[in-house]
């Protein structure tokens, strides 16, 4: 009858943080196999393991959480810490794109015609589908919240509804930018207003599908009764991040979408 | 009690989804008017970059290539 004298969570061995390890290491050798080798192997092992680990640590959390009792407020106090240096690691991330962005389009080169949008570069109409996907990822952010003041007032069938909703705008928003990208008449190869325009937006895109997957494992969550009015931090988890990449977009609407046509 | 729920879903559902819906129409409106030509090719050094070949198909369309409005190196392909 072992009882600890404080209330942090001293976790069981596990060994999913040297497989990610591994799985990373397969992930970047596997894109050099891939990239200069022309063999995809280690890449599909790398992108497998990642997934395995990922699905199966996570699940080992909600396991210690949910069913194990093991988070404790001062547990989900060093939760929130870690989530909120995640979420600003990721700015610093997304802040090295537009500092190329501007450093290139500040100050357009001979090569590019001396202007920016450079010559022969027909940029997409900020007031079309991009302002339709500001629009999308702004009502996404307010039925977040509506979800999420549902959640706090034990009203279930409002919240199942409001997370559906906001994962519907998600996944129409990936729809609409892969729309967009098929019919865009510049490609990434097209001169550094491709790179910077399609690794940012690119990016940011992969953050939403990100961001739409951790809702979705939160909606089933909340319909299997994982969640109290008082304790649902992955849910919050899921919402800060949700919010980080509606603010993402509106940083990239307005420099490069806007600004930048 | 439930003064914050009704208040989001207030937002919701009468304010951010009807924006999104008049963006929708937005959209479809303007692009029923331009149905430009693409314009012409012009083999511009800076664009249509190929310093390396793409490690797909045959190295040389983008990964969301579009034979309409895309062209390659050489010229449009249609």
């Amino acid at each position: 009858m072992a009882h600890q004298a404080h209330s942090y969570h001293m976790v069981d061995p596990s060994p999913w943080p040297i497989f990610g390890a591994a799985a990373a290491l397969l992930t970047t050798s596997g894109l050099i196999m891939w990239f200069h080798y022309n063999s995809t192997a280690l890449l599909m092992a790398g992108l497998l393991s990642m997934l395995l680990v990922m699905l199966q640590w996570w699940r080992d959390v909600v396991r210690e959480s949910t069913f194990q009792g093991h988070h404790t407020p001062t547990v989900q106090k060093g939760l929130r810490y870690g989530m909120i240096l995640f979420i600003t690691s990721e700015a610093f991330f997304f802040l090295g794109f537009f500092w190329a962005f501007f450093h290139s389009s500040l100050a357009p080169t001979p090569e590019l015609g001396g202007q920016w949008p450079p010559t022969g570069i027909k940029p997409l109409n900020p007031l079309e589908v991009p302002l339709l996907n500001t629009a999308i990822l702004l009502a996404s952010g307010v039925t977040v919240t509506w979800a999420h003041h549902s959640i706090t007032e034990g009203n279930r069938k409002q919240a199942i509804h409001a997370l559906t909703l906001t994962i519907l705008l998600g996944f129409y928003f990936t729809a609409l930018q892969a729309m967009e990208y098929h019919e865009a008449s510049f490609s990434i190869a097209d001169s550094v207003y491709g790179s910077t325009f399609f690794v940012a937006t690119g990016f940011h895109g992969l953050h939403v599908i990100i961001g739409s997957s951790f809702l979705t494992v939160c909606l089933l969550r909340l319909i299997k009764f994982h969640f109290t009015s008082n304790h649902h931090f992955g849910f919050e988890a899921a919402a800060w991040y949700w919010h980080f990449v509606d603010i993402i977009w509106l940083f990239l609407y307005m420099s490069m979408y806007w600004w930048g046509s | 009690m439930t003064f914050w729920g009704r208040t989001w879903r207030a937002l919701s559902l009468l304010g951010a989804l009807p924006a999104v819906a008049l963006c929708m129409a937005n959209v479809a409106l303007q692009q029923r008017q331009h149905r430009t030509t693409r314009p012409t090719f012009v083999p511009y050094h800076h664009l249509r970059i190929r310093t390396k070949p793409f490690p797909w198909g045959d190295g040389t369309h983008t990964l969301f290539h579009n034979p309409r409005t895309n062209a390659l190196p050489s010229g449009y392909e249609q």
